[in-house]
């Protein structure tokens, strides 16, 4: 927009160790404005935003505010000049109260003789809180409200201390703010922020195009650390900045489509009308030997929670389901893993992988009962089938004895992949299995996945991004508000594109 | 506001699954919410049936004096405890911190053994010979960074070896009984020392609810995380909850000797157990963020009158130490908040 900028980063590199996050990236902000801010996982989003919010230190490049420079060293300091962030997953503390959250570290304002004055604090709190239209009391705690309240708090609470530190035109930064929303929140948030804009500029991150196409002045697009381009509201189509999102590097066989096999006859996994209150509704569905079947759907669609049952994590209400022609016990993990179900979690360094322990240790894990000798665990043995693994699944690893904690994301990942195939499952889970994994070795990880379905291994699938389920699964199950919606199957070479998939997910 | 909370409540139950998983929450989330309402139901019931089952001694006003006079002293260290458990952690080092607070007791005051005589400057020096191992004990847990259970626990052996060391194991009579109204005194039929530990209780929750302190003493409690990330000096909270703790033991140590007559080490024994089971039995939860002094107190008032109960009605103290055992574990059992335990240990 025309008005003066209110902060700006100029060229601004940032690399973490193996990674360059940010290669001379431009970012303005205007005054009154909301600007969208787009790019895939890993394209630098949530780097940039952290050094405006002075949460990270950017190794090289400037930031001016109103064309003074300034060094944002801590979040409060970041606050100081009116920039603060709503994050996806909340900053508010669950037992205090709405208003204890909203003043929280800031009390002074109403101190007098070293006693908080609560009736200015909830006066101050009801009008904040009907500037972004709560109704909820301020009296009720945290924990008791949903996602949508929490939000509108955070946000009050970030125009509050704006205000506080006598900032005229604060920054806000929304990360992916909808995920957590309902279609109606959806809409209030979008009219609320609309009002703010009088006297705010936000920065939006969504991952939902059409959100961002809507309500965006200005839409800025990253990728791969760098700035692609910049569009204005008038002339931004979906479409354009999907390619220029994904970018011209989209090779033909990113996930090494060629080696794509046909599933076997036999029914590996069997589910026959699973259910989960207020989770998912009755489903039923098969996984064939070697077949890659992928779940889709947005957060809530009830996916996350179809795989959890799978596994044992959670406990299904009814059905069943049946591996390798033996029913597994409802909301036992021990069960599962014991007739030949694997899982590799989103999370690899709290579930997946014991970080204290060595690369060899945790390969073993699961087989110990194989390498006895005499009935003690067999030294030679284990070192010989880890670094068989090791070999196989081409873990980068100074040594079998390194600490895991050691490796890097991508390599840890192979770990665990590496401990499910030494143990021979039949039925593998993988929950995102290439979230924070670098393109080199995301690469190796399509590979192991395409050998795992060569020796007959069925897989759920869920990736981070619809190109990567598309791309790699032979089956793609489509969920929306806890119903199977559509079954898409996607052989080689004719797959389906996001577009028409997308129509069933939303 | 009941409103909100009413829906959030029904609407949380009715997700569960049945049976006594669920009703053990619903029971755990009422005791928790209700602030102190469960406590003052359970020391109804606890009235009733004793009252029943003694023939109406239980409540007769000397029994009652006995109660609220033999409450006292645990609720002053019960409320010294909690905040510790309030911020997520445990407090073990009050027998350690009595025992020696209790030695100086002996040896300052005029006594049989030397010719020191502090006078009324007993009570400052002891609060603060309690204060100073608290605060060493805040050390040990911000400073060496070792849980609170371990820094506590090592703290209160060291104290009670340096107890024992200082005293050679005497018992030390006190010749000094200026003090011994304050133990032994009524005003309008109240023990004195139940009047001291309401005054204590009353100012410290104004505190916890009115000042900066008392918000970020729960903000941390709550989550750590959160409350760092929105600019709660941690480390300093815990170093004032810590040395809080220890004043309270100190005052405690003071209260007990004067009412022994004498000092020595040992009378810190088994001051732990019954602070803790009060400190549960009073709704604070023992995965932080929830209960405050007035639960802290209520909970050494049931467990007092609990115990007094038993006494009455002639059951085997063996069997009186299995029922508090019991108590505790039910206790933490409806106040814990499972969510926050990654793993139970």
């Amino acid at each position: 927009m025309s008005s003066e900028a209110v902060i700006t980063l100029r060229a601004i590199n940032k690399s973490y160790p193996g990674v360059v996050a940010l290669d001379g990236v431009d970012f303005s902000i205007h005054e009154k404005e909301i600007v969208g801010l787009v790019g895939e996982n890993g394209a630098g989003k949530s780097t940039l935003m952290k050094i405006l919010i002075g949460l990270v230190q950017p190794d090289r490049g400037n930031i001016t505010l109103r064309g003074r420079p300034v060094t944002l060293k801590d979040p409060a300091d970041a606050m100081h000049y009116g920039i603060g962030m709503v994050f996806q997953d909340g900053t508010l503390v669950p037992n205090l109260t709405i208003r204890e959250n909203l003043f929280l570290c800031h009390e002074i304002a109403f101190q007098k003789l070293g006693f908080l004055l609560s009736r200015a604090m909830r006066d101050t709190a009801r009008e904040l809180l009907a500037r972004v239209k709560v109704e909820v009391d301020a009296e009720t705690p945290i924990a008791e409200v949903t996602p949508a309240v929490r939000q509108m708090v955070e946000i009050a609470r970030l125009l509050w201390l704006s205000k506080l530190y006598k900032q005229e035109n604060p920054i806000l930064i929304l990360d992916e703010p909808t995920t957590v929303l309902t279609e109606g929140e959806r809409e209030t948030l979008f009219s609320i922020l609309q009002s703010i804009k009088r006297e705010a500029s936000i920065i939006l991150i969504s991952h939902r195009l059409q959100e961002i196409v809507e309500n965006s002045d200005r839409i800025v697009i990253l990728k791969d650390g760098r700035n692609v381009t910049e569009m204005s509201k008038a002339n931004a189509r979906i479409e354009d900045i999907e390619q220029q999102m994904v970018g011209h590097t989209f090779s033909a066989d990113r996930y090494r489509e060629d080696e794509q096999r046909d599933p076997g006859p036999t029914e590996v996994l069997l589910v026959e009308q699973l259910v989960r209150k207020r989770a998912f509704e009755p489903i039923s569905f098969s996984v064939r030997e070697g077949e890659i079947v992928s779940f889709v759907g947005l957060v809530g669609s009830g996916k996350e929670e179809v795989c959890r049952c799978l596994n044992g994590l959670e406990k299904a209400d009814a059905g069943t389901v049946v591996l390798g022609g033996k029913r597994l016990s409802p909301g036992s993990p021990g069960d599962a893993v014991a007739s030949g179900e694997g899982h590799i979690p989103i999370d690899r360094r709290s579930e997946g992988l014991a970080l204290g322990m060595t690369v060899a240790e945790n390969v073993n894990l699961l087989v110990l009962n194989r390498l006895k000798t005499g009935g003690l665990i067999s030294p030679a043995q284990e070192k010989s089938n880890a670094l068989r693994w090791i070999e196989e699944c081409r873990i980068k690893t100074p040594s079998a004895g390194t600490l895991c904690a050691n490796l890097s994301g991508g390599n840890q990942q192979k770990t665990v992949i590496a401990k499910w195939l030494s143990s021979r499952v039949k039925l593998l889970i993988l929950d995102h299995p290439t979230r924070g994994v670098d393109v080199g070795a995301k690469d190796d990880i399509y590979k192991l996945i395409r050998r795992l379905a060569q020796d007959g291994i069925g897989m759920v699938i869920m990736c981070d991004t619809l190109e990567e389920d598309i791309g790699l699964c032979n089956r793609m199950l489509v969920m929306k508000d806890g119903r199977l919606v559509g079954e898409v199957p996607c052989p080689p070479r004719k797959k389906p594109s996001p577009q028409d998939i997308i129509g069933l997910i939303v | 506001m009941s409103q909100t909370r009413e829906n959030v409540e029904t609407e949380q139950s009715t997700g569960g699954h049945g049976g006594l998983s669920a009703s053990l929450k619903a029971a755990g989330r009422w005791f928790r919410r209700a602030g102190v309402s469960g406590q003052l139901l359970t020391l109804l019931i606890v009235a009733a049936i004793f009252a029943v089952g003694t023939k109406g001694r239980f409540l007769s006003l000397v029994n009652l004096q006995v109660i609220l006079s033999l409450a006292a002293i645990p609720a002053i260290i019960a409320v010294g405890l909690h905040q510790v458990v309030v911020l997520g952690g445990i407090d073990l080092s009050v027998e350690g911190v009595v025992a020696l607070c209790v030695v100086f007791v002996g040896l300052l005051l005029r006594n049989k053994v030397n010719t020191n005589d502090v006078g009324f400057w007993i009570v400052p020096i002891v609060i603060g010979i309690g204060g100073i191992a608290g605060f060493v004990s805040g050390l040990f847990n911000t400073r060496l960074k070792i849980p609170s259970f371990i820094a506590t626990l090592g703290m209160s052996w060291i104290l009670w070896g340096l107890a024992v060391y200082i005293s050679r194991g005497q018992t030390v009579a006190l010749l000094d009984t200026r003090f011994e109204v304050i133990v032994t005194g009524n005003v309008f039929g109240i023990p004195i020392l139940a009047i001291i530990a309401l005054a204590i209780v009353v100012v410290l929750q104004f505190v916890q609810n009115g000042t900066r302190f008392g918000r970020y003493l729960y903000a941390i409690g709550g989550d750590e995380t959160l409350a760092r990330q929105a600019g709660v000096k941690v480390e300093r909270i815990k170093m004032i909850v810590f040395t809080l703790a220890g004043l309270f033991y100190g005052l405690s140590a003071f209260f007990l000797s004067t009412r022994l007559g004498g000092s020595q080490a040992i009378t810190g024994n088994n001051l732990l157990f019954p602070a803790v089971t009060a400190v549960a039995v009073g709704g604070v939860a023992l995965t932080g963020g929830i209960g405050g002094a007035k639960n802290a107190a209520l909970g050494a008032l049931i467990v007092t009158a609990l115990n007094d109960g038993l006494i009455l009605m002639h059951v085997n103290p063996y069997a009186q130490d299995a029922v508090n055992g019991a108590v505790l574990v039910a206790a933490v059992a409806l106040t814990i908040d499972r969510r926050k335990l990654g793993f139970i240990k």
